[in-house]
């Protein structure tokens, strides 16, 4: 399979799992059954991406204006010209994207500008797929690459969550194998840390829903940001569905941030499988609208993103 | 700057002796009051009414707001007795009061392992007041078996003030500072990580050295448990200078709102309660003007009105003394409604620091 089929299938999967998370976000699985029944596709006519498609294509950019060379610092003045200035909020974001902007506004630069009280959260997760697909086949690159954009808007746990998902993406668009594309993403984070510990409960379960969200769930916290939860989820619907795209209705029956663990888990399928494995009634996926971000990805679609991000890897 | 701080103190009479004394009840004095003074303690005191009388106040919340009304709720009685709405001590007087009765059993020299078990034998006999969201997180856990520290780790409000707060009590009753940041350490380690570990072994040594030497400034300890190339670290320093110039707590109250998150729900993470109680007990302590200011003042930037206040309040209580509070406070202030820890209802805090172990 060509590194170019699965580009395409990772960032299209994303943007699919994306869409088809949304309606699902922040709802319990219990609840997700009883509107919709067992999740097979779309639950409703609405197909387009969310913040986490538009955030992986701003990340997209950067690496096709950097490539290799990417810094932290061209990351946070890339966030400066494109969102610190945007009036009016920033539909779909998390906390996470809202306290790295004030933090820049602040004049505060990478790493401090991603210490801030959701330094854990999946924001870089949701984003991290396109440094797996530009360095395809190298995971500790890929897992730098996800650090140095991640420096700017995260810190510990949530660059780990990022690092993660890029390390098995990167695995992933080589062939490596569903296990071994999660054992990449366990290498490149500590031994000690929540989310390798997600990463481990992911394939002791199984990806079997309840279990995974029983153990992954803090059920004293409002919110369903966590990142080493989101990875955890995420991981456990691609290992769960061996790689396929069920790994995406797998990740949205689980609910809690389902638009985000359902993005990986298309992304990580994705890179697996590539992109003619996508159901053709889901790969009619519009291009990017810009609700979130603005011009600056508007009408962007990631299947040009990723191949673009493969020739510029070559 | 500091002969000025030296001057004050002497004009109050303290002996080295006395201080110590009465350092250690300022120090918990100073918590009680403070967490009376903030908004929250209302709202924490009326878990003692019926449950009815808290679902009305969050559905008069709703009213508010689609009959599009300015008049916001308050905590209420209606038909019940209202006595646990009167002004006092809520959840962080609580824990601190907790935490002095499981050191209390603990004796002289606790270890790591007598510390994590006084919280694991509390789960598990249902007796853990009820606490933050990283104090709840981790009771769920040791439930289930997960032992300290992954129970502060994986924890999504580690970066909470809750052991800052407990370790108020740790560092009123240990002599040594050293010692007291230790122990704070491995009570904090239950709940918390990070910034949160951070926060409680910065408190607890600043609360012993200051008790012992009150003519330090709590800035200096403080400081030097708290790396710049933290959250908290950066915080705490960027709130002392923000307050370099501000001739009294009521006057740095504004400068200090910088300091205040105004992205996320909750207002108790330790970068930013901590740095606003340090910078005021500073502020406080520089002006020798009476500490209760230091108090009022923090309860005056609402978001943090939970825990600042009482942070604050036992920073400068450890170095002007109990004595140093105004009597109307005191009297109200250290007798515990039991809000948190029913076991507590009643409990005077002055009492639970009798026997402590630098009394041994």
């Amino acid at each position: 399979m060509s590194l170019s089929e699965r580009a395409r299938g990772c960032l299209v999967g994303l943007a699919v799992g994306d869409a088809m998370g949304a309606p699902a976000e922040n709802m319990t699985a219990e609840a997700i059954m009883e509107r919709w029944g067992p999740v097979t596709g779309f639950l409703t006519d609405a197909r387009s991406g969310t913040d986490d498609t538009e955030y992986a294509a701003f990340s997209a950019l950067l690496l096709l204006r950097h490539g290799s060379a990417l810094t932290s610092d061209h990351v946070a003045d890339a966030w400066i010209e494109h969102l610190a200035g945007r009036a009016g909020g920033f539909p779909g974001a998390g906390f996470s994207e809202l306290g790295t902007v004030e933090n820049l506004r602040a004049g505060l630069r990478p790493p401090a500008s991603g210490e801030h009280l959701h330094s854990w959260s999946d924001g870089l997760a949701m984003r991290a797929a396109v440094h797996g697909v530009f360095a395809a086949g190298d995971p500790a690159e890929a897992a730098r690459l996800a650090a140095v954009d991640g420096a700017v808007s995260h810190a510990g746990e949530g660059v780990y969550a990022g690092q993660a998902v890029a390390a098995a993406v990167a695995a992933a668009m080589s062939g490596a194998g569903v296990e071994r594309a999660v054992e990449a993403g366990l290498a490149v984070v500590p031994d000690s840390s929540w989310t390798a510990s997600a990463l481990r409960t992911a394939v002791a379960t199984g990806g079997e829903v309840s279990s995974l969200l029983d153990a992954l769930v803090a059920h004293r916290y409002p919110w369903t940001d966590l990142g080493p939860e989101a990875a955890g989820l995420a991981f456990g619907a691609f290992v769960a569905e061996k790689g396929s795209f069920s790994a995406v209705p797998r990740a949205v029956s689980m609910g809690r941030d389902a638009d985000t663990t359902a993005a990986i888990a298309g992304a990580l399928a994705g890179a697996h499988c590539g992109f003619t494995a996508i159901p053709p009634e889901w790969a009619d996926i519009g291009p990017v609208t810009g609700r979130c971000l603005g011009e600056v990805v508007a009408g962007l679609h990631l299947a040009d993103l990723a191949a673009q991000l493969v020739e510029r890897a070559s | 700057m500091t002969d000025d701080h030296r001057s004050v103190l002497q004009s109050e009479g303290h002996g080295a002796r006395s201080a110590g004394r009465n350092g250690r009840d300022g120090a918990l004095l100073g918590l009680a009051i403070g967490d009376a003074a903030g908004w929250p303690a209302r709202q924490h005191r009326s878990q003692l009414l019926p449950s009815w009388t808290r679902r009305l106040r969050r559905e008069l919340d709703t009213f508010a707001e689609t009959q599009s009304v300015t008049s916001l709720p308050v905590a209420f009685a209606l038909n019940q007795d209202p006595g646990p709405l009167r002004f006092g001590p809520s959840d962080d007087a609580e824990w601190a009061a907790w935490t002095l009765t499981w050191l209390r059993a603990a004796g002289p020299g606790p270890t790591r392992d007598d510390v994590h078990a006084a919280w694991i034998d509390a789960v598990a006999a249902g007796r853990l007041p009820r606490g933050r969201i990283s104090v709840a997180t981790a009771a769920d856990a040791l439930r289930r078996g997960a032992r300290p520290p992954r129970t502060g780790y994986e924890n999504p409000h580690h970066f909470d003030d809750a052991a800052a707060v407990r370790a108020v009590a740790i560092g009123a009753w240990f002599p040594s500072p050293d010692e007291a940041a230790e122990v704070a350490q491995w009570d904090a380690e239950v709940t918390n990580a990070g910034d949160g570990v951070l926060a409680a072994r910065a408190v607890a040594r600043t609360i012993a050295r200051t008790i012992a030497t009150p003519t330090d400034l709590p800035r200096d300890a403080l400081l030097a448990e708290l790396p710049e190339a933290t959250l908290i670290g950066r915080n705490v320093r960027r709130a002392l200078t923000a307050v370099d110039g501000a001739g009294s707590p009521a006057e740095a109250v504004p400068l200090l709102d910088e300091m205040v998150d105004r992205v996320y729900s909750y207002g108790t993470a330790a970068a930013q309660t901590v740095a606003v109680a340090a910078a005021l007990a500073e502020v406080s302590i520089r002006c020798g003007g009476p500490p209760i200011e230091a108090v009022t003042a923090a309860a005056c930037l609402p978001s943090l009105a939970d825990s600042a206040p009482g942070l604050a309040g036992a920073l400068v209580g450890a170095v002007r003394g109990a004595g140093a509070f105004p009597e109307s406070w005191t009297g109200r202030c250290r007798v515990l409604a039991g809000c948190c820890a029913p076991e507590l209802a009643g409990a005077d805090v002055m009492e639970l620091m009798k026997g402590h172990v630098g009394e041994h």
